[in-house]
Order: C-alpha cells, then sequence, then structure tokens
C-alpha cells in the first residue's frame, strides 16, 4: 500500500490522462501477479471484486470513533476537518501523520484487513479492527487503504485507465481488458489472465450485473439514413433491469448496477421456470390491463427491502424483456439483434416487448404516436444486424423521446462537492413559486461549467442565511433552467413534488426569483402524467 | 484594558488605537503590509520600518496630506497615551511584527499574522509572556501542516530543476507580497533562471534594502515565451503566452495542504508552506504566551477557540462574525 500510495500521489500531480495512465503502468509492471491483482482493485476504488458479495460496512459512526480514539481529536473537530478537507482518506491521514507511525502496510496485508473488517459481525469488532490499524501503519498507506474503502480516489484515475493502465503494463488490447471486466465483474482475476495472456478464459458470471447498451437520442426523423435497416419497439418508462435466471434463482440488477431483487418478488416467481442460466435486458413496469402505467405509479415500489402484500396488490408490476444477454450460459453480445430477438422469442417469456420493421421515415412518427397512445415514453431504434454493444452508446440504439420540458427553479440551499469540488458549492437544491413562497422540487449535480460553479459558489456565499455543516441555506436569488424526465410525488421536498433526473440547463442571469415558475405549474404536469 | 472586536478591526479605546483597522481611523498600529491589514490613509500610523515602506508603496500620501508615521525598530518602545507600544518580530513576511501594550500593569500581545518557524525571507518570531493574547487562526484546524524553509527550499528548487530538464516551464503561484518575494529569493539564490510577474517584482528593491539579493532575475514579459522559471501571482497561469502542454505549475501556499487545492488553483504539484502558523505552532505560541485570557482573530477562530477551550484555556473567538457597535 505504500508503494501504491506513492504511485497515487504521482498520479495526483501528473498533467493530463497519458501520463496518469504511463504512471499507473510502470508501477503495476514492478508487481507480483497476486500484488498486481489487488492493487487494480484499489486503485479503482474497490476492496472487492464486484463480483464479490463481501461488503465492508464501515462507514463514518465506525471510522470516526476509531479516529477520536486514535488521536484524541474530539467527533466535532473530525467532521469539521473532514469537511474542510472533502475526502476521509486524505483527512484521517493529516490527522494520523503527526503520531508518526512508521510501520509500512503490503498489499496483502491489506487484503487480510479488508477481509478481516468484512467478517467482522459487530461493530466493536471492527472498532478494534480500525484502531489497530489506525495505531500502526504509516499515514500516506492508510490515506489509501481509506480511499479504496471509500470508493473514489479522488485523483482523476477513473476505473477506465485503471484498464487502460492494465492494458498498456500487460500488452493486451484495451478492449479485451473492458470486455473479460465487463462479463465477469473481477478485475483481479482480469488482471492476473491480462498478463498471461489468458483473458479468453475469462467467462461471464450469473449473478454480476453487466453493462447495458445505450441509446442516442435521435433528434429529428431526418436524421435517420436509410430507414429499412431499423427495427422499432416502445421506449417504456419504467426501470432499465437486467434479470439473472438460473436453477429457480431470480436477480434483478438495475441501470446503476445495484441489485433490486428484493423488491419485487413477483417477478421472481414469474421469471424463475425459465431454463438458465439466462441473462434478460428489459423493463420493469408497473402494468395493468396489459399495458404500462406511469412512472409516478410505479414509484412507491422503488428501492424496497421488503415490500407489504398491499403494495404488491395496489401496484402489480412485471418484468418486460426485450433483449437477451445469455442464453444457455452464453453470451450474446456478439449475436445481431435479429438473432437475439429469435431466440429471445423461443423462451416463453411472460412479456415479451412488441417488435417490427421500419420500411419509411415517415413511419417513426406514426409508431410514435402510437407508442404514446399506449402510455409509453417513445420509440427505441434498434440496427439490424448490430450486435449488443455492453456499456456503449454507439449509435446502433436509438431513442425517440419527447422532451418532457423544463422549468426555470430558483436556489434555496447549496451544498459543498466533494473531492475536486470540496471548495466549490456544486451541489444545489432549488425550489418553485408558491405565492410568495419558495417550496423544493430537486437537486442536482450537473450542468454546470466549472467556471459558472465557481462564479455561483461567491454569489451562494453572499447570500447564506445558515449553515448546517457541508450544506448552506440561501436567499432565493439565483435562477437556473432545469431539464427532467418526469415528476414525482415526494415527501422530502415541501412542494409534495419531485423532479426526476433534473439536470441544470442554464443559469438564468436574465430572470428573477419571482419569475421562476410555480408549483401549480408542477402539480398539472403531474396530473398529466398520470392521465397519459 | 478594554478591548473592542469590530467589524472595522481591533479597537483599543483607551488609548484610541487601532490594530490593523479596515476602515479609515485615526491612530492605527500597522502589523505587516499585507492589504487587509494595512489599508488607507490613516492620521498616524506606527508599525516597523519595512512596514511602513512597503505600505507607503502601495498608499501614497497625496500632495499636501499629512500624515503621523511613527517607524519602530522591533524591542523599541514608544509611549503612547499612558500605555507601552514594543514592537515584537513576528515570522511573516518582510517586516511583519506583533504588538506588545503595556498598560497598568497589563501585559496584551497581538500577533498580527504570524508563524513560529523561521521564514525564507524575514526575521524569527520572538516569544514573549504575556497576559492577555490575540492570536490569529488561519489555519486554526489540525489538518493543516506546513513544511518548514528549508524543506520547501528543496522542494522548489527540485520542481524547477526537474521541469526545466524535461524541456518545459515551470510555473509558481505565490501572493504579490511575501510569498512571491521568497519564491524569487530561492531560485535565484539556487542560480536558477526566473522572470518575475511585476506585481512581485515590484517590492523586491524593499527587501533589497534589507540585505536580501536576488542574482539575476528577470522582469517577466507577457507576449515572450519563456525559457525559465516563472513567478506568477494566483490565476494567472492561465494568461501565460506559453501552451499549457508546455507549462508544469506549483502552488506554493498553506492551502497546498489539502489536495483539492489542485483543483481549485489549478495546480499540478502542491508545496504547502505558508507565512501562517501551522496548527501545532498555534498551540506552541499559546503555550508559550502563559496568557490567562485568549482571543482568536481570522480563520477558524470558533474551533480553534474551542480546541484551546478543551486543552483548559480561556479562549474566545473574536472575530467580525458578531457585530459590535458601528463607529462612524
Amino acid at each position: 500500500m505504500n508503494a501504491l500510495a506513492l504511485c497515487a500521489e504521482s498520479v495526483a500531480a501528473a498533467p493530463g490522462r497519458n501520463e496518469k495512465i504511463a504512471r499507473v503502468a510502470a508501477y503495476l509492471r514492478t508487481l507480483s501477479d497476486d500484488d498486481l491483482s489487488r492493487a487494480v482493485l484499489y486503485l479503482s476504488g474497490q476492496t472487492f471484486p464486484a463480483s464479490d458479495p463481501r461488503k465492508l460496512s464501515v462507514g463514518h459512526a465506525t471510522l470516526r470513533p476509531a479516529l477520536a480514539e486514535v488521536t484524541g481529536w474530539d467527533l466535532e473537530t473530525i467532521a469539521l476537518c473532514y469537511r474542510e478537507v472533502g475526502d476521509t482518506g486524505e483527512a484521517f491521514a493529516l490527522l494520523l501523520r503527526p503520531l508518526g507511525h512508521l510501520t509500512p502496510l503490503s498489499l496483502v496485508e491489506a487484503e487480510q484487513l479488508y477481509l478481516t473488517l468484512a467478517a467482522a459481525r459487530r461493530t466493536a469488532q471492527k472498532l478494534d479492527l480500525l484502531i489497530r490499524i489506525f495505531r500502526t501503519y504509516h499515514w500516506l498507506a492508510i490515506k489509501y487503504f481509506l480511499k479504496a474503502i471509500t470508493g473514489n480516489l479522488r485523483i482523476g484515475l477513473q476505473q477506465k485507465m485503471v484498464e487502460e493502465s492494465l492494458a498498456l503494463a500487460t500488452a493486451v488490447p484495451v478492449e479485451q481488458v473492458r470486455a473479460a471486466h465487463n462479463r465477469s465483474g473481477d478485475l483481479a482475476r482480469v488482471a492476473r489472465a491480462a498478463r498471461h495472456g489468458s483473458l479468453d478464459s475469462i467467462e461471464a458470471v450469473l449473478f454480476h450485473p453487466l453493462d447495458f447498451m445505450l441509446a442516442k437520442p435521435l433528434d429529428a426523423a431526418a436524421e435517420l439514413a436509410d430507414p429499412s435497416q431499423w427495427l422499432v419497439e416502445d421506449k417504456y418508462d419504467g426501470i432499465r433491469a437486467q434479470a439473472h435466471i438460473a436453477h429457480g434463482q431470480v436477480r434483478l440488477f438495475t441501470r446503476g448496477l445495484e441489485e433490486a431483487t428484493a423488491a419485487f418478488p413477483e417477478i421472481l416467481l414469474a421469471l424463475a421456470h425459465l431454463p438458465g442460466p439466462l441473462i434478460l435486458d428489459g423493463e420493469i413496469l408497473a402494468w395493468r390491463d396489459g399495458r404500462a402505467l406511469a412512472f409516478s405509479v410505479l414509484q412507491p415500489r422503488i428501492a424496497r427491502k421488503k415490500v407489504s402484500a398491499k403494495t404488491i396488490a395496489d401496484v402489480p408490476v412485471i418484468f418486460l424483456a426485450y433483449d437477451l444477454l445469455m442464453a444457455g450460459g452464453h453470451l450474446q453480445f456478439e449475436v445481431p439483434v435479429e438473432l437475439r430477438r429469435r431466440r429471445l422469442e423461443t423462451l416463453g417469456l411472460p412479456h415479451l416487448a412488441p417488435q417490427t420493421s421500419l420500411h419509411l421515415r415517415e413511419e417513426i412518427e406514426t409508431h410514435f404516436q402510437a407508442a404514446r397512445a399506449r402510455g409509453n415514453e417513445g420509440l427505441i431504434l434498434k440496427r439490424s444486424g448490430s450486435l449488443y454493444e455492453s456499456g456503449k452508446r454507439g449509435g446502433h440504439w436509438l431513442k425517440v423521446k419527447r422532451p418532457y420540458g423544463t422549468l426555470d427553479v430558483v436556489v434555496t440551499a447549496a451544498e459543498q462537492g466533494h473531492g475536486r469540488r470540496a471548495s466549490v458549492w456544486s451541489d444545489v437544491t432549488f425550489a418553485v413559486r408558491a405565492g410568495d413562497r419558495f417550496l423544493n422540487v430537486g437537486k442536482a449535480y450537473s450542468g454546470l461549467t466549472d467556471d459558472e460553479i465557481k462564479k455561483l459558489t461567491v454569489l451562494f456565499k453572499a447570500a447564506t442565511l445558515e449553515r448546517f455543516g457541508r450544506v448552506s441555506l440561501l436567499r432565493p436569488e439565483v435562477v437556473l433552467e432545469v431539464a427532467f424526465d418526469g415528476v414525482q410525488k415526494s415527501p422530502r421536498h415541501k412542494s409534495g413534488f419531485a423532479l426526476r433526473f433534473p439536470r441544470i440547463l442554464r443559469w438564468r442571469t436574465d430572470k428573477r426569483p419571482e419569475d421562476c415558475d410555480t408549483v401549480d405549474r408542477v402539480r398539472e404536469l403531474y396530473e398529466s402524467s398520470l392521465r397519459s | 484594558m478594554e478591548i473592542a472586536f469590530r467589524n472595522e478591526g481591533i479597537y483599543l479605546p483607551q488609548i484610541d488605537l487601532w490594530l490593523d483597522p479596515r476602515a479609515l481611523v485615526e491612530h492605527a498600529w500597522l502589523s505587516h503590509a499585507h492589504s487587509d491589514h494595512a489599508r488607507g490613509l490613516h492620521s498616524t500610523v506606527i508599525g516597523t520600518r519595512a512596514t511602513l515602506a512597503i505600505y507607503r508603496h502601495r498608499w501614497p500620501l497625496p500632495p499636501g496630506r499629512l500624515q503621523q508615521i511613527l517607524p519602530l525598530n522591533p524591542n523599541e518602545s514608544l509611549d503612547w497615551r499612558g500605555a507601552r507600544l514594543t514592537p515584537l518580530r513576528a515570522a511573516h513576511i518582510l517586516g511583519a511584527a506583533q504588538l506588545l501594550i503595556e498598560y497598568q500593569g497589563e501585559r496584551i500581545v497581538y500577533t498580527g499574522d504570524i508563524k513560529l518557524r523561521a521564514p525564507i525571507c524575514g526575521w524569527p518570531t520572538q516569544l514573549v509572556s504575556c497576559d492577555r493574547l490575540i492570536i490569529e487562526s488561519t489555519f486554526g484546524l489540525p489538518i493543516y501542516q506546513f513544511l518548514d524553509a528549508s524543506a520547501a527550499r528543496a522542494r522548489i528548487v527540485l520542481f524547477a530543476q526537474e521541469t526545466l530538464a524535461a524541456g518545459l516551464t515551470p510555473v509558481f503561484l505565490g501572493y504579490g507580497l511575501g510569498r512571491g518575494q521568497e519564491i524569487v529569493h530561492t531560485l535565484t539564490q539556487a542560480g536558477l533562471p526566473c522572470s518575475v510577474h511585476g506585481a512581485i517584482a515590484g517590492l523586491l528593491p524593499y527587501y533589497e534594502a534589507e540585505g536580501y539579493e536576488f542574482p539575476g532575475w528577470q522582469p517577466y514579459q507577457r507576449r515572450k515565451v519563456e525559457t525559465s522559471a516563472l513567478v506568477v501571482t494566483p490565476g494567472m497561469q492561465d494568461s501565460l503566452a506559453i501552451p499549457s502542454a508546455q507549462v508544469r505549475v506549483a502552488l506554493v501556499s498553506g492551502w497546498a495542504a489539502v489536495d483539492s487545492a489542485r483543483a481549485r488553483s489549478g495546480a499540478d504539484v502542491l508545496i504547502p508552506y505558508s507565512d501562517h502558523a501551522s496548527f501545532p505552532e498555534l498551540l506552541e505560541m499559546v503555550h508559550a504566551s502563559g496568557a490567562s485570557h485568549i482571543d482568536v482573530v481570522h480563520g477558524y477562530t470558533e474551533p480553534f477557540a474551542r480546541l484551546l477551550r478543551l486543552r483548559g484555556h480561556n479562549a474566545h473567538a473574536a472575530g467580525t462574525a458578531v457585530p459590535t457597535e458601528v463607529q462612524v
């Protein structure tokens, strides 16, 4: 871990992507096979491979008391230091440095410590172990030991760049490294195989989510060259998900690669009989009388660890399949879309999305209107003969969507960002007007340039009414235009509504807070979404 | 002695003296020449010779305007309205000083901006005991730990040498008064070529007057593509004539103690060296003063005062967060 930490510090200071990758590759070349496997994991902010079910379950509530015990700093000071630094690993390392512990931490010891932490059942055991770690090892090693736990090294090295570094260090094409990592979810195994030229032997693993193929927006039908080369399906407004099925076991993973199995017991029952090992790509939908209900109806079913019989009766859900990633244990990425479709049709699925072929450009509008009439969001076009490009938005899938609309909102609170954005207030909460009050409808993190964020931070600081840790309540002054994909009910926001996937389109310096949209307008949008 | 912490600065009503006032006042002690401490044409200014010389450079006296100027050497006392004022050396920038105020048997020390470790250019801090200490807390959290002067010099020289050897231009970001001159001094003393931005170069004569030498520095010219190290003020790295791929940037600052300074400043390399005290230095100064009453000004006033109280000190945040009556 000491050498990894030195490598990481040098990567942080390296100018540009290529130089960072070169430095990581140079470090990886010096390592034994076992250490190579460990280093690629830790450098990509993982303690265990993604496909490994083990979890550390170590958070502020355990880490901070352990640090307090070792350094003598009280929790309030530790929280304040964390706030100023914006990263747990770095803040802890700075507080441990004066103690001058020098014991180096090897990668194999780090692995043992992660294993022990994961195995510890009780918080007290984790606490004791963390205290021992903080009392022993060099602060710089602890900095990166903790960053791997919190999941982000904040040195400008994304997971893709670790894959590239590994490819460079082992002289293997990066696409092969990426593909093997995607299918196995085990970068440690991939690293060893890359070095030994045996990436082909790495097989797809069930019950670990694969990257989804993504669609590019088609802004105008006129942009579509050669209309006869496309297949058409409805675009559904539910939860994009993968169903992994084998031996009567079913697990569901969402687009964020999170597991959602527990929330949808009836889907498990509906799919369990299918011949495995099988992986389906599709949509979780609220469903009644042969058609999908609005996303807002599905909402009470989302992100639940348990679900009551009443909820299941109130909001029945299905898994609507529309693509095939694995059949009979074989990955289908290299199989053309028509053949994948034919195989899907032979499976005897309870729900399969209808598909037709496109002939004329003009038909896009007809199909689109029909999809809207069925209560769906729009269309997905899949190019004839295309393969399943896992993790790519390569233009072989196109989506036709009506923009839901935009709202002018006013910023009512801002929060310090993390890492690179620790010094700016980049995360904003925004509101719409209700008479002379402003009621929150959402939070957004993206859409503004670094320069705009810097300028806004100055305005936000001047408009601060009160600070609560990282969050500041603001006088409503700054107006933003936000785009979003829908409106849903929200107990969290005072307006009673939340925008789905809000992103900032622009900073409306031309508008005043009293010019922004009203809560009535938001209610209208919500109600029209229920009717459609 | 009564001490009023006001928005305009620290005021001692019994002797009608302001310490580092931000607004125009009658009589002002200027602890050092940074513009957030020495600003405006007060009727009387008291400070060290170097401080007042740089202050005059930045705040020239218009013709016909009168000002009483009272330059003092360190440890040279001035009797002022029943009190005795004695400047004490402060390690910060050239000429920086603490002020010892002795009044009716009470000893008060106002540190101004200060650190305990010796600076690259400037004098070391003089520690004296006092009854009441007014101390700054710019870096009053334990995460702030800095290099000492010799380590900082070594890092500055190494960065310049390595970058030049790679055929690139090393750019140093440092404040216009203090840090900038220290970097130029470090580079020129190591025999490295360097070009200096006007905001920094304009004050080099005041350092030369105090005996510091800067052999061979060149004025920075905006349109010229440099083959030497550049010393500029923060933010300037974006307006250089050289393509950014040819440039490596180092931030020399106390804020460089935290990694996010990289994104904030645009620097590649962080050299955590400050002219303010690190957290352990602040504690050491408090301890050495033996003061029974500590007022904390600037920066992390409340957290630092709280940490002092946890250590048994009678300490209070005396920032401007609590506005007192407004002086007209």
